[in-house]
């Protein structure tokens, strides 16, 4: 759930961002002491392509897209966010964009709309838009699929609305290893493999990154997700150490089982907007942070403690 | 005589009838006491008579069969102790439990009874509203899916979007002594990961030997030739009915680069409709210009306002019949126009 070094977090340092709002409160605020409590440095060249995959469906591909996606931008950086999946979208649903897509790359390739035109800033957060491939009926052309998508992450380094180009641009790839994932893996630089502790998931992960370093694509971290650690002290599902043990990848994160993913779902609110921050979401927090500094998990939360006992008063809220 | 005290029942439980079976080694005793729901204040009497101590043995046709049910006399009452029974020496192995003490019920045992159901009260009070105050706070429910309008009920409620702005500051998380973590409350341990460099080299081997893949660039019906310049490796069959393969293309692979890296004008398409009725246009003043009809521009008003013009004489009949079917052109290209203009896409 959470990198932390065995060794005393390293000291704060200053912020980068303005909160001001945040500076004016009195001293006695309780503050957290993770040491990604500043903003993250920005790492390697911009913008940095990052395709979101798995193999197997229903593992989290697009909720990590989202969450991931909407992270960075609350950290301060500018993201695009490019839905892949081509018959089957969803991303827009997720962060609450449904109804503002009007235009999708199909239409930019077909001479409809222009590529800023087609993008869907996010109201509440300005720095994350996001580019739907097509509408659920209509079909990219196979046959230049890949090559269209290369074309439009190239259009998006020179922008015409003025805007500098993103430092972000995460592809939420659909599926399967058919067309879809063809052509969602050739713009990117590097990826970000999602899967569950179950061995079916395991085995499409394990062919997803083999055909992803056929590609040429090495920098491949790895996000765990839907981890129950009562499961796993049970002896009931994989620990974490044992999927990295089958996989051999670099964490970039571990997202617990929550209900408040379904939640965040029906209201196309991603659940790192939840306040008070939930347990998930706070994960895909801290794996955004790793993921703009090229970082990987160093310890893993394996399994919960003894919880406290309940008091004679805990019932009337002692 | 070896009484067994009756300890006096609590004033919120009048309403109970206990059994209480107390397993003893041989010969094994059941001591049933029956309190039976009576008001403690108004009816005292009734409330001791109701105490009832029965002591059996637990082989019912033995001869130690015992079975005793004494209702105590006020006098003896009155004394707060009521004394079972001094004919059977087995009560006297009962244990504690199976013992009781009957004392008058005091007048603070009512003021007593309404403070504890005050705060059993507010008790669950607290749990209902706190419970419905948490379920507003967080949202997420349907009701966020009427909201957005995926599903249709009048009748369900309007959640709040909520922000977290802060990402740098997460009190609820603090890193524990020992290697573990708290996170909402909960303890977590904390294990080091141990893959190593080495072990990710190994893998990538491993999966460079398994798996052996070049990213199709040329996806086939099956059924349809390789073209000759094109690896076979690169070929994705796509089977006939797939929908991808049905997918019919009409983009042309030019236009459609020069598309996305278009930055400035309007849309392709606004711009083709304007250029088709420019043509029309023009073929329509080349082909007046062949029969030798020029546009009057005494008429201009007319070829503007077609609905609005005044009686024309009728020496000018055919000429007006000629601009009628221009102005008729004219009409139209200003109606496609605004079309299209409304669908000038808004800025994302």
């Amino acid at each position: 759930m959470v990198s932390l070094q065995l060794t005393p977090p390293k000291p704060f340092l200053p912020k980068t961002l303005n909160h001001s709002k945040h500076d004016n409160k009195p001293s006695t605020t309780v503050r957290s002491s993770l040491q990604w409590n500043r903003k993250p440095q920005l790492s390697g060249d911009t913008p940095r392509v990052v395709v979101i995959t798995s193999g197997k469906g229903g593992v989290g591909k697009t909720t990590t897209t989202a969450n991931v996606g909407l992270s960075l931008a609350r950290l301060g950086f500018s993201v695009v966010a490019v839905d892949a999946d081509v018959g089957l979208r969803n991303l827009d649903l997720l962060l609450g964009l449904e109804n503002r897509v009007n235009y999708t790359a199909v239409e930019v390739l077909n001479g409809d709309c222009r590529l800023d035109q087609a993008l869907v800033r996010d109201k509440r957060w300005p720095h994350l838009e996001l580019l739907c491939i097509s509408k659920p009926r209509s079909k990219l052309p196979l046959g230049f699929g890949a090559k269209a998508l290369t074309w439009l992450v190239d259009a998006l380094k020179s922008r015409s609305d003025g805007r500098p180009p993103p430092d972000f641009v995460i592809i939420d790839c659909p599926a399967g290893i058919d067309a879809g994932f063809v052509t969602a893996i050739a713009p990117a630089n590097e990826a970000v493999l999602v899967t569950t502790p179950d061995i079916t998931s395991l085995r499409d992960a394990d062919r997803v990154t083999g055909l992803l370093e056929c590609d040429g694509i090495r920098d491949i971290k790895m996000v765990v997700n839907r981890v129950r650690t009562d499961m796993i002290k049970g002896e009931d599902m994989m620990s974490v150490l044992d999927v990295q043990e089958m996989l051999g990848l670099a964490l970039l994160g571990v997202i617990p089982e929550d209900a408040e993913v379904i939640r965040s779902t029906n209201r196309g609110y991603p659940l790192v907007l939840n306040k008070p921050p939930t347990l998930a979401g706070l994960a895909f927090e801290q794996a955004a942070w790793r993921l703009v500094e090229n970082d990987s998990m160093k310890a893993v939360a394996v399994e919960e403690m003894e919880p406290k006992r309940w008091g004679w008063f805990s019932f009337f809220g002692g | 005589m070896t009484p067994i005290f009756c300890s006096s029942p609590s004033p919120h439980l009048p309403f109970i009838n206990a059994n209480l079976r107390t397993p003893l080694s041989p010969p094994v005793f059941h001591v049933l006491v029956r309190i039976v729901p009576l008001h403690p204040r108004r009816d005292h009497r009734r409330w001791r008579r109701g105490l009832s101590a029965r002591a059996a043995s637990s082989d019912s046709k033995g001869p130690d069969d015992h079975r005793l049910t004494e209702d105590r006399d006020l006098n003896e009452a009155e004394s707060g102790e009521v004394a079972v029974s001094e004919e059977s020496p087995l009560v006297l192995c009962v244990p504690h439990v199976g013992s009781f003490t009957v004392r008058r019920p005091k007048s603070a045992t009512f003021s007593v009874g309404v403070v504890v159901a005050i705060v059993l009260l507010v008790g669950v009070l607290r749990r209902i509203i706190g419970g419905k105050s948490d379920n507003g706070r967080r949202g997420g429910s349907v009701a966020d899916l009427v909201r957005r309008g995926h599903l249709k009920s009048d009748r369900r409620g309007i959640s709040k979007p909520l922000s977290y702005e802060d990402p740098f500051n997460n009190p609820l998380v603090k890193v524990g002594k020992n290697s573990t973590v708290e996170m909402y409350g909960k303890v977590y341990r904390l294990a080091p990961v141990t893959l190593t460099e080495e072990q990710q080299t190994i893998h990538q081997k491993r999966r460079s030997r398994a798996y052996q893949w070049k990213r199709p660039t040329v996806f086939l019906k099956e059924g349809d030739p390789v073209p000759p310049d094109v690896d076979p490796d690169t070929v994705r069959w796509i089977p006939a009915n797939h929908p991808f393969a049905t997918t019919v293309s009409d983009i042309d692979e030019n236009i459609a680069q020069n598309n996305v890296y278009q930055k400035h004008g309007v849309p392709f398409r606004i711009k083709a409709e304007h250029e088709a009725l420019q043509k029309k246009l023009e073929a329509l003043q080349k082909e007046e210009k062949l029969h030798g009809v020029t546009i009057d521009p005494n008429t201009i008003q007319e070829f503007e306002r077609p609905f609005q013009s005044p009686p024309k004489p009728p020496g000018q009949a055919e000429q007006t019949q000629r601009t009628t079917s221009t102005s008729k052109s004219g009409g139209k290209s200003e109606s496609s126009e605004s079309n299209a203009a409304s669908e000038e896409p808004h800025k994302s």
